[in-house]
């Protein structure tokens, strides 16, 4: 009787082999894939290098409230906030992110500093390849993090400039946005 | 008075007749909420959030304006007063915008805490809320109207507080609003008590704001450092680069002998730290021009020079000029490295009050110092001269609150209408220059009055006011450098009865280096030289005649007799206005924060830590002993201490003889913490006691040194657990100073107002904003002028 069970198991955890083995493969093909990312794919939820986002006008939505630096256990958000001015105006708000720092020698990418933030100002993106060989590079500054800004920003879209117009200046700029200043 | 009992939430209480019955509940730990509600501000019951139910009374009652009776029965946990507050709050939150992430306050805003403990976090508002943009009234306040819950603390702290009136109420109800004295800005002392009374973020600091947030700060506690009141303040640290840095300034625990109270120059004024000026490396002059150098060439050729001075022309050809900004530890210090390692007693510094005649007029009598905790509670107060509400802001407001809570009796012996004449319940005008006169005629001599006379006093209510004082009690008398020698001493042997004294000097250690003997003729504690041996064996080879005073240095130096000059933490060549070329021939050394006229004629000059970069102990004007903690760093500075056992050391001489050990190591460590000087106890050292290895001892250690000053200095043995834990402790007067009658000549006072504070005030920036917005206010009358 021994023998018997014991065959059945076996026969049973080798379907499982068999099984899989016809299946189609399911693994990526990160890095010799095709597009910019080479291959590699991500779930929506994926917490990868942080995005600092920007509001509709472009503005950075960032107003140094410190709140995410307070929540980092961490702690590898450095900020230094700064006065806006009707001349200088980065952010929506009265005070902007001069200095906007994350240590990734440090940072876990647990997502608290994005549930923290009241403006959805830093969301998690799904940037990866953070690996260097130089850790004083992986303290990414404000400029690394930040959204590019909205192509054609300043004009107005809709009403100045026909839809090819549109075109033609996307295509001019790489089709996905510019640095103006 | 009587106590009273009542029953709250069911348990009885007792508390005196007149209590409140928010403080009584406050006493028994039952926290009643409220905003409007400040101890020793009038009540105003504007804020409605202490509600509470007392029975058989039909509606809720506020706790902040309801004085206990006798059977009352209170109720404040029950679900009506959670209703009420939750409304109370609903309708403060109605118009306040919710911009806490960028708001000032946010995370000490008394707002935020309420409503994260009694609810209303949801509005049931759909409407817009009203905008208004954010004012600015002064170089240092800021004001943003819909974040006012209108609490009116501001209001009445800069009225009943600070005497000021410069902030008020425009309308009337619902559309009421907090407005300052001249339509758009303020016309005031800048003191910042709105901002720092204020619950929520309607008023914020011009220096602070969007600085940091309060969690990112360390909070270190130490004394300020501009005048010679001693306020306690709080810095606000952040860590930033290679080290601390001073973000913020205020009074947060208002423990201190100053309660509320901070002005201008304790709030704003260190920033004078960070300015670009600032000295971070040694200067040498090479072929006629000051050039940087490393700390070792810089101090070995200090050494060298001395050394050769000393061993060929011997001490007397060597001058020593001390600061009554730095720590009494270096105080001391530094007269004990003139007098044992230079062999000389030509040491003194900037005299800003006859402190040896003071107290040889007390010397025998016990308790005779007026602490400034006692202007609080004095019942009668006796001022002579001097203008405390810009010299001495802390006493200022001392005397007012004590007149306007405790009805004291201030008495002012001026030649000028001074401010505080408004709390005075006599005012005795005099001649300009008359004080001593007075005192003179107030200790009894008929004949002084002659000299006193003008137009508003007359010869009977000369007669009235002596007849007055000598009716007091425990009479509190404060006076200015305008006093010396024997009019001190007839006055201080006049009045009896209780009588206790204040000495007013001008800078922030003036008091401690007098105390600590930084003068020609007298070691600390105010002894003669020939008791030098009772500070130890190594003593006994001081000098017995007395050494040269400043002018005797400064003409030495005329006469090439003088071949160097150390110069710590003082200006005396702006200050004394000092020929340059006097000291042409003399190897002078400079240590300070700024490249100062003095520092100007230096062969060498060594930068120094201010008083917020080390730690020690100040002694204010009234004698009360505080510990100052090292709050921020600079980079490529030494403290004074440092510099001067580093000079002794390289010299030759036995350092050990010089700067004490403290075999105990627990503050002595080398670079773990945050260094000795940050006063935090060095975990290393436990550790190592605890394994049985030896204690690593620092030469540097300014505990030590207190030790040492407490041990042998009469007056400062005083508790040190007290003063470790942050506390003033009030040092006796237990000198002799024998042979100090005559007035001493050499006293300048510094004439420093609200905005001005020497050297330092000339190098920050929110004090000379606040001079220049000043001078540009079209109604301005009284012109400030920044002194040195």
């Amino acid at each position: 009787m021994n023998v018997f069970s014991g065959l059945a198991a076996l026969a049973k955890g080798m379907a499982v082999t068999f099984k899989e083995m016809l299946s189609p493969t399911i693994v990526e093909n990160y890095p010799d894939g095709p597009g910019p990312l080479r291959g590699a794919m991500f779930q929506e939820r994926y917490r990868g290098v942080h995005v600092l986002q920007r509001d509709e006008n472009g503005l950075e939505k960032c107003v140094a409230c410190f709140l995410c630096a307070a929540a980092c256990p961490s702690n590898c958000i450095y900020i230094e906030a700064a006065d806006n001015t009707a001349e200088h105006r980065i952010s929506g708000a009265e005070r902007y992110a001069q200095v906007y720092n994350i240590d990734y020698n440090r940072c876990i990418f647990c997502g608290y500093c994005v549930e923290a933030c009241p403006t959805d100002a830093i969301t998690h993106g799904h940037g990866f390849e953070v690996a260097t060989l130089n850790a004083s590079s992986l303290v990414y500054r404000k400029e690394q993090m930040l959204a590019p800004r909205p192509a054609l920003q300043g004009q107005n879209a809709v009403f100045s400039i026909s839809g090819e117009e549109q075109l033609k200046a996307e295509r001019e700029h790489g089709g996905v946005g510019r640095w103006i200043e | 008075m009587a106590d009273v009992n009542i029953t709250v939430d069911g348990r009885k209480l007792t508390a005196p007749a007149g209590t409140l019955l928010i403080e009584a509940c406050k006493s028994v730990g039952i926290e009643v909420p409220s905003f409007c509600y400040y101890p020793g501000l009038s009540l105003q019951g504007a804020c409605r959030m202490c509600l509470v139910e007392i029975a058989k009374m039909p509606k809720l009652q506020t706790a902040c304006t309801t004085v206990i009776q006798e059977g009352m029965a209170v109720t404040t946990a029950s679900d009506t007063v959670h209703q009420a507050r939750k409304a109370m709050l609903e309708f403060v939150l109605q118009n306040h915008p919710l911009d806490c992430p960028v708001c000032d306050a946010g995370g000490e805003c008394e707002l935020q805490d309420m409503t994260f403990s009694y609810g209303a976090s949801e509005s049931k508002l759909i409407d817009f809320k009203n905008h208004k943009d954010e004012e600015q009234w002064s170089p240092v306040v800021f004001f943003d109207r819909p974040r006012c819950i209108l609490c009116y603390r501001c209001v009445r702290v800069c009225g009943e507080g600070m005497d000021v009136w410069a902030l008020g109420i425009q309308n009337r109800g619902a559309l009421s609003l907090i407005a300052p004295n001249q339509d758009d800005h303020l016309e005031c002392e800048e003191c910042g008590m709105c901002i720092d009374i204020c619950p929520v973020g309607a008023l914020t600091s011009g220096a602070y704001r969007y600085k940091t947030r309060p969690w990112e700060m360390n909070h270190v506690s130490t004394v300020c450092l501009h005048c010679a009141d001693g306020c306690k303040t709080t810095l606000g640290v952040r860590r930033q680069g290679s080290g601390n840095q001073i973000v913020r300034g205020d009074n947060r625990d208002k423990s201190g002998i100053n309660g509320d109270f901070l002005c201008i120059k304790g709030r704003y004024a260190f920033d004078f730290i960070e300015h670009p000026d600032r000295l971070k490396q040694p200067l040498v002059r090479k072929n006629g021009t000051l050039t940087p150098a490393s700390w070792e060439e810089a101090l070995e050729l200090v050494a060298l020079r001395f050394r050769e001075a000393r061993d060929t022309d011997g001490g007397a050809s060597m001058g020593v000029i001390g600061s009554s900004r730095t720590t009494n530890e270096e105080n001391y210090l530094l007269q004990k490295f003139a007098r044992l390692v230079l062999r000389t007693n030509n040491i003194d510094h900037h005299r800003t009050a006859d402190f040896p005649a003071f107290v040889n007029a007390l010397s025998g009598r016990a308790h005779a110092t007026a602490s400034m905790r006692d202007v609080l509670s004095a019942p009668a107060v006796l001022l002579i001269g001097n203008d405390p509400t810009y010299q001495h802001p802390l006493l200022a407001w001392q005397i007012r609150t004590n007149v306007r809570l405790h009805g004291a009796r201030l008495y002012v012996v001026n030649s000028w209408p001074i401010k505080l004449t408004r709390q005075a319940k006599e005012f005795l005008q005099i001649p300009e220059g008359a004080e001593d006169k007075a005192a003179a005629f107030l200790a009894g001599d008929d004949s002084a009055a002659d000299a006193l006379l003008t137009s508003k006093t007359t010869r009977e209510k000369l007669a009235g006011f002596r007849e007055k004082l000598q009716g007091e009690q425990n009479l509190v008398v404060i006076f200015g450098s305008e006093l010396r020698g024997q009019e001190l001493a007839a006055l201080v042997r006049a009045a009896a009865r209780g009588a206790k004294y204040i000495c007013l000097g001008d800078h922030a250690n003036s008091r401690g280096a007098a105390d600590m003997g930084l003068y020609p003729d007298l070691l600390p504690g105010y002894l003669p030289l020939s008791e030098a041996a009772r500070f130890g064996e190594p003593w006994k080879s001081v000098p017995q005649q007395p050494g040269m005073d400043l002018e005797a240095m400064v003409a030495a130096g005329k006469e090439r007799k003088l071949r160097t000059l150390y110069v710590v933490g003082s200006n005396p060549v702006a200050r004394y206005a000092i020929d340059p070329f006097a000291l042409a021939e003399t190897f002078v050394v400079v240590e300070d924060l700024f490249l100062t006229e003095t520092a100007d004629l230096a062969e060498v000059v060594l930068p120094a830590a201010c008083a917020y970069e080390k730690s020690g102990s100040f002694t204010n004007t009234c004698g009360d002993l505080q510990l100052l903690r090292k709050a921020g760093d600079c980079e490529g500075v030494k403290p004074d201490l440092e510099i001067i056992v580093r000079i002794a050391e390289l010299m030759g001489f036995d350092i050990q003889q010089l700067a004490p050990l403290d075999p105990s190591g627990m503050r002595a460590d080398f670079g773990e913490s945050r260094g000795v000087q940050s006063g935090e106890v060095d975990q290393q050292a436990i550790w190592n006691r605890r394994q049985g290895y030896e204690p690593r001892v620092s030469p540097f250690n300014p505990f030590a040194v207190l030790k040492e000053i407490q041990r042998v200095v009469p007056g400062y043995n005083v508790g040190q657990l007290e003063l470790l834990s942050g506390n003033d402790v009030h040092t006796a007067t237990a000198g002799r100073a024998p042979g100090k009658t005559e007035a001493d000549r050499f006293i300048l006072p510094s004439h420093e107002n609200l905005f001005t504070s020497g050297t330092l005030g000339r190098y920050s920036d929110v004090l000379n904003r606040v001079i220049e917005a000043r001078l540009r206010l079209p109604n301005e009358k009284e012109k400030e002028i920044a002194a040195d």
